[in-house]
């Protein structure tokens, strides 16, 4: 579970099961494994079970079977929930709090002082443009807003893993161009960042290695270049297309 | 500015923490019903204060074989419990429903808190809040009733478990609540009827005994019955009886509550 630097792999997944109560398998002896550093798209039609696998990772899910370790931590463990950092697909905010005070507190659930909460906090407002919004309320932020929310909250605990489960959907050019450099930036700084999508060209321009998902297991995984010459297509979509087409009924 | 934020944090072997992640939450939790204080404080007190005096002063002329108390006196204990279990209730699902609802609750679950610092600060917020409405009652209704502590030592051993059962029974709710219905149905078929019945405005031994033995079947019965004790001196059971069982229910509801927070079934998809 180490790399041959002896760096521990950033995220180990392995022979993940889960099932909803309706009996639908969601996952179905899924493993992945992530190496430190990596920037790593995660791609997968609807329902393929992209989120499932981040909820297990971020103890929001209760798998039925399998380890998942974070820098060779236990998952369920302190130490790895310190590690990870965590935007969801679906906006969630306290909507009790003003906006800085939800990134103060959510720095202060990682164990974070007051002062360095507060600073924190504010560094975070200023590098997802929301300084101007700091004292409303987040259900007054506009959606695009509160996606900016959702990401600048998922960075106060400066997190070595962090997960970004489709951060671009529904966001306009502009936000979603900041996306793409924040993403560069804090992975060129040594973050490991595991991101789901369904922008084909997102995923090839971003991310250095990239694994398909359906039907909750990791059907393949490699550099786009090296994706498009196994399956001897022009581009992502294509392979898209090729490899997650629906399974033959 | 220079920033901290663009760089993952340095690694660590062991978790460590600058200020507990519990005393943020715990911080969160009543910032949560302070900031809504007119509601969340004002409201319940209001409502009680309201009781005691229609009750206490107007319809107090009407009733008696109470000895040597007030009809005011005799209500205020319990009023008081009920207050108390009102605001507990309303604390956990305002504030675990709608975290589970809004799925911000993902952002406590995902982060370094352990459950039983969750439970905890779940807890200690909604006992805060009890405290908080139960002191500003008494600050009305003692002045307007003439209410003494007969037994501050007994109040003092039986006030904790009063609010540790309200907070917990709030939780609780908060956590088995499917739907806004669900904690409005709670609210009007268990509580209400719950609190009507358990001998706020009688004494038990007034009614039928078969009515007797319906209100001893009553958990709200018992805790009014401690606060009565703690208060007045005495009331329908005997003072440890009363003292027992609402510790009794104290430490079931915990336990049931942390049950739930360990197997995380209602808190996690
Ligand atoms: N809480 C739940 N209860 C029951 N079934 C669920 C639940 N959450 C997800 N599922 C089901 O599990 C499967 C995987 O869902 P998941 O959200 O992990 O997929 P996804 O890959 O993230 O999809 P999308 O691209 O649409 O976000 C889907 O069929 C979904 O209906
Ligand atoms: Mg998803």
């Amino acid at each position: 579970m180490r790399d041959h630097d002896g760096v521990p792999t950033a995220l180990e997944v392995r022979g993940l099961r889960k099932s909803y109560g309706d009996g639908f398998t969601a996952l179905d002896d899924l493993d992945l494994s992530i190496p430190a550093g990596s920037l790593f798209g995660l791609l997968g039609p609807n329902g393929a079970g992209k989120t499932t696998l981040i909820g297990s990772v971020c103890n929001l899910v209760r798998p039925d079977a399998g380890s998942i370790q974070v820098f060779g931590h236990a998952a369920d463990t302190r130490e790895a929930r310190a590690l990870v950092g965590l935007a969801e697909q679906d906006i969630n905010v306290d909507r009790f709090l003003s906006v800085r005070q939800v990134l103060v507190y959510h720095a202060g659930y990682f164990g974070v002082g007051r002062r360095e909460a507060v600073r924190r906090a504010d560094e975070a407002l200023e590098l997802l443009g929301l300084t101007a919004k700091a004292k409303v309320t987040a259900p007054e932020l506009s959606g695009g807003m509160q996606r900016r929310l959702v990401l600048a909250r998922a960075l106060v605990n400066r997190p070595r893993l962090l997960i970004l489960d489709e951060p671009t959907a529904g966001v306009d050019v502009d936000l979603r161009a900041e996306i793409w450099r924040l993403v560069r930036t804090l992975n060129d700084a040594g973050t490991t960042i595991l991101l789901t999508t369904h922008y084909l060209e997102e995923a090839e321009a971003l991310c250095d290695e990239i694994a398909l998902i359906r039907a909750g297991q990791i059907v393949d995984r490699g550099t786009a270049v090296a994706l498009r010459a196994q399956y001897a297509v022009g581009s992502i979509a294509d392979l898209y297309q090729r490899a997650l087409a629906p399974v033959a009924s | 500015m220079t920033g901290v934020l663009l760089s993952p944090g340095e690694v660590v072997d062991e978790f460590r923490a600058e200020r507990s992640p519990f005393s943020w939450l715990l911080e969160r939790e009543v910032l949560r019903y302070l900031r809504i204080w007119r509601y969340s404080l004002v409201g319940p007190v209001l409502s009680t204060i309201l009781f005691v005096v229609v009750f206490g002063t107007v319809l107090a002329r009407h009733v008696d074989g109470l000895g040597r108390f007030s009809y005011g006196q005799f209500i205020v204990p319990g009023l008081l419990v009920q207050a108390v279990v009102n605001v507990g209730y309303f604390n956990g699902t305002t504030s675990l429903y709608e975290a589970r609802r809004d799925r911000y609750l993902h952002c406590v679950l995902a982060s370094p808190l352990r459950w039983g610092e969750i439970l905890g600060a779940l807890v200690l917020a909604s006992m805060l809040r009890g405290i908080l409405v139960a002191a500003a009652v008494l600050a009305v209704a003692v002045p307007l009733t003439d209410l003494d502590v007969a037994r501050p030592g007994y109040l003092a051993l039986v006030a904790p478990a009063v609010l540790v059962v309200a907070a917990q029974f709030g939780i609780i709710a908060g956590a088995v609540a499917s739907s806004l219905d669900h904690v409005y149905s709670i609210e009007s078929l268990v509580l209400l009827p719950l609190g009507f019945l358990g001998g706020i405005f009688y004494p038990v031994n007034q009614l039928a005994s078969g009515w007797q033995l319906v209100s001893e079947l009553n958990p709200f019965f018992w805790l009014v019955q401690a606060g009565r004790t703690g208060f007045l001196g005495s009331a329908d059971v005997p003072g440890w009886a009363a003292l027992l069982v609402t510790w009794a229910f104290a430490a079931v509801l915990s336990a049931w509550s942390a049950v739930i927070f360990v197997r995380g079934r209602r808190l996690k998809s």
